[in-house]
């Protein structure tokens, strides 16, 4: 079987690196983009199993790139994760406007993120 | 992960690098540290040799080796080492081809190349194992974070509600580690509050936590230290306690110098052992309770002193007049009793409680010689004791925390109608908790007996509360005490404060 796919969008590297690593680890295949931008073409291109997005980033916020799915993607069948810190009140408006989308809270904790998708993915084995 | 190191390295890079320095196309091999194919191995031959490397390198230091494969080649390979933690694995080529006139300078050309390519392989691949290393360290610190975070959350909006706010506190921290229990385990008050993420069912979890207040608690009040348990033949186990098929990690909580209790943390076997990770979450959750759990001692060791100090007044009263023994705390109970039928909030509940308790403090301002006399008392002498409630008021004033307290103190002695003392309010302008406690008064004075009379029945006291009802006592709160008394059955202080009845006609 075919690896899950994981696109992860975030415009700081170490968050990346942290998140691409123990993804990997579970046995999921990591894909990165580091802007909102980037992440829309690619999952244009290819759609990813799930998209992990930060917020506030250059070029095309996470918000952005949601309501940008909205509109182009309108079938969208993938969970977006949205990650923020528990101050960012605005997030809390927006994200639940957006079908199949969750909040994870920022620093992510990467146990956390590992069960939750392996919940979500029950059918692989991590 | 380490031992896939070399996987995450480009080789071909090295390949085109290599051949630019030979000036023709020369095949490189990478194997492994047991000599398996990991890159440019092609044949069973080169299997066999990988082997053949592997076995001849014991002695082999870090410099370019020589190994003969037969009359015509030869393997040149040379260590790949990555830090203090060993070998990785080779890089070689096979300098066979090359056997002519010029071979010998030929082959140090190669061995020369070959030491500068492997140089830079290892260099890669231990900037590539400090980056892993960085990056799970970082990793683990938002672990930390993001358990702190949500503990303090807890501890913000939890105030006052200790048990309740350790719960959950425990059931955050079960989910984020992805535990089958977390308990918080105080021996000292047989405290046990634990939180569960159950993977496979525990029969008698609570036998199981009682175990750990025992020797596991005795074990780590000793050594001060985390315990971890992992496996199930742990020589620990046999001490610190038995039949318990489950892994343990146990955390104290410090409190001062001394281990004041334990967090707990189990997983059955089938779950993976617990970590270093693991067990540094452990202990940052042990360092936010302990933190919670001195502030919830502070406070209930101030209340403490508080409650001590309070009865202390009262016993100061009751001293200077034993004929009003018990007074107080039975004007107290059924203040208590009229305010939660009132419905009242916690707040003024605690109020209620210091003010009735406390309201007759000022008769420690009234002299002997009035206070117990055997006999009526004259006019002046009865002014004397109208003088007691703004006593109570005035030493009770000094104390911040009775600040609301003290009106229903101070006006206990008003009546209704206005004729009481000191101030003479009238109808509500009297403080609502002193209209209750005039009514606990009231009955008590009647129903206790005094210096020169013996306490009267129940039902005196009733008939004359509800005569005085709207004269001296406010008569909503009459109603209500009237309520209080006639549940079926009887209120149990009736025979508890040994109150007399009249007797019945038996029916």
């Amino acid at each position: 079987m075919n690896p899950i796919r994981i696109l992860v969008a975030d415009d700081e590297v170490h968050m990346r690196r942290v998140v691409t690593m123990f993804l990997e680890r579970a046995g999921y295949a990591v894909e990165t983009a580091s802007n909102g931008k980037e992440a829309l073409d690619s999952i244009l291109k290819n759609p990813p199993d799930a998209l992990l997005t930060d917020i506030n980033m250059p070029q095309m916020t996470g918000q952005e790139l949601c309501q940008a799915l909205q509109t182009q993607l309108p079938d969208r069948k993938f969970p977006i994760f949205v990650m923020t810190s528990m101050t960012e009140r605005e997030a809390r408006d927006w994200q639940p406007k957006i079908p199949n989308s969750s909040l994870l809270e920022k620093p992510v904790s990467m146990r956390v993120l590992v069960s939750d998708l392996g919940r979500r993915f029950a059918r692989e084995p991590a | 992960m380490a031992d896939r190191l070399l996987d995450q390295i480009d080789f071909s890079r090295y390949q085109r690098w290599f051949n630019r320095s030979l000036g023709y196309d020369c095949p490189i091999k990478v194997l492994g540290a047991a000599g398996e194919p990991v890159w440019g191995c092609s044949s069973d031959a080169d299997a066999a040799l990988g082997l053949r490397v592997a076995q001849a390198s014991g002695a082999g230091n870090g410099a370019v080796q020589r190994l003969d494969i037969d009359a015509e080649s030869t393997l040149l390979y040379r260590r790949l080492t990555v830090g203090a933690s060993g070998v990785r694995g080779f890089a070689a080529v096979v300098a066979g081809k090359f056997a002519r006139a010029d071979a010998p300078l030929e082959i140090d050309r190669m061995a020369d190349a070959l030491d500068d390519m492997a140089t830079g392989m290892v260099d890669e691949a231990a900037s590539k194992a400090d980056l892993d290393k960085i990056t799970e360290e970082l990793a683990e610190c938002y672990e930390e974070l993001h358990l702190v975070y949500s503990l303090d959350r807890h501890n913000r909006t939890g105030v006052g509600r200790d048990t309740e706010t350790f719960r959950q506190m425990l059931q955050d921290t079960a989910a984020h580690l992805n535990v089958d229990v977390v308990a918080f385990i105080r021996p000292s008050d047989n405290q046990c509050v634990y939180a569960t993420a159950l993977s496979k069912e525990i029969h008698n979890l609570d036998l199981v936590l009682v175990e750990m207040r025992g020797d596991l608690f005795r074990f780590i009040q000793a050594s001060r230290e985390s315990v971890v348990m992992n496996e199930a033949d742990d020589p620990r186990r046999t001490y610190i306690f038995t039949d318990m098929p489950y892994r343990v990690l146990a955390c104290p909580i410090v409190i001062g110098r001394n281990v004041d209790a334990l967090v707990v943390l189990l997983n059955h076997m089938h779950k993976p052992p617990f970590s270093n990770s693991d067990r540094h979450l452990g202990e940052v959750l042990a360092n936010q309770l302990s933190a919670m759990v001195s502030q919830v001692l502070a406070v209930s060791s101030t209340q403490k002193f508080t409650a001590q100090l309070a009865m202390a007044m009262v016993e100061a009263v009751e001293a200077k007049d034993p004929y009003t023994r018990g007074h107080s705390e039975r004007v107290h109970h059924l203040s208590m009793e009229i305010g939660r039928a009132l419905k009242l909030p916690e707040d003024e509940m605690q109020d209620l409680h210091w003010g009735s308790l406390l309201h007759d403090v000022g008769k420690i301002g009234i002299p002997d010689a009035i206070l117990c006399k055997p006999a009526r008392l004259t006019k002046d002498e009865y002014t004397f004791i109208m003088v007691h409630p703004e006593r109570s008021y005035e030493i009770l004033r000094h104390i911040d925390q009775l600040k609301n307290a003290v009106p229903g103190a101070r006006h206990h002695q008003e009546m209704w109608d206005g004729k009481g003392y000191p101030h003479g309010l009238k109808g509500e302008r009297i403080p609502l908790h002193a209209r209750i406690m005039a009514v606990a008064d009231t009955y008590d004075s009647i129903t206790s007996s005094r210096a020169y009379r013996a306490g009267r029945p129940h039902e005196v006291a009733m008939a004359e509360i509800a005569r005085v009802a709207g004269t001296q006592l406010d008569p909503s709160m009459v109603e209500v005490f009237a309520r209080l008394c006639a549940t079926d059955p009887e209120p149990e202080w009736l025979v508890r404060f040994n109150i007399r009845r009249e007797r019945k006609s038996p029916g």
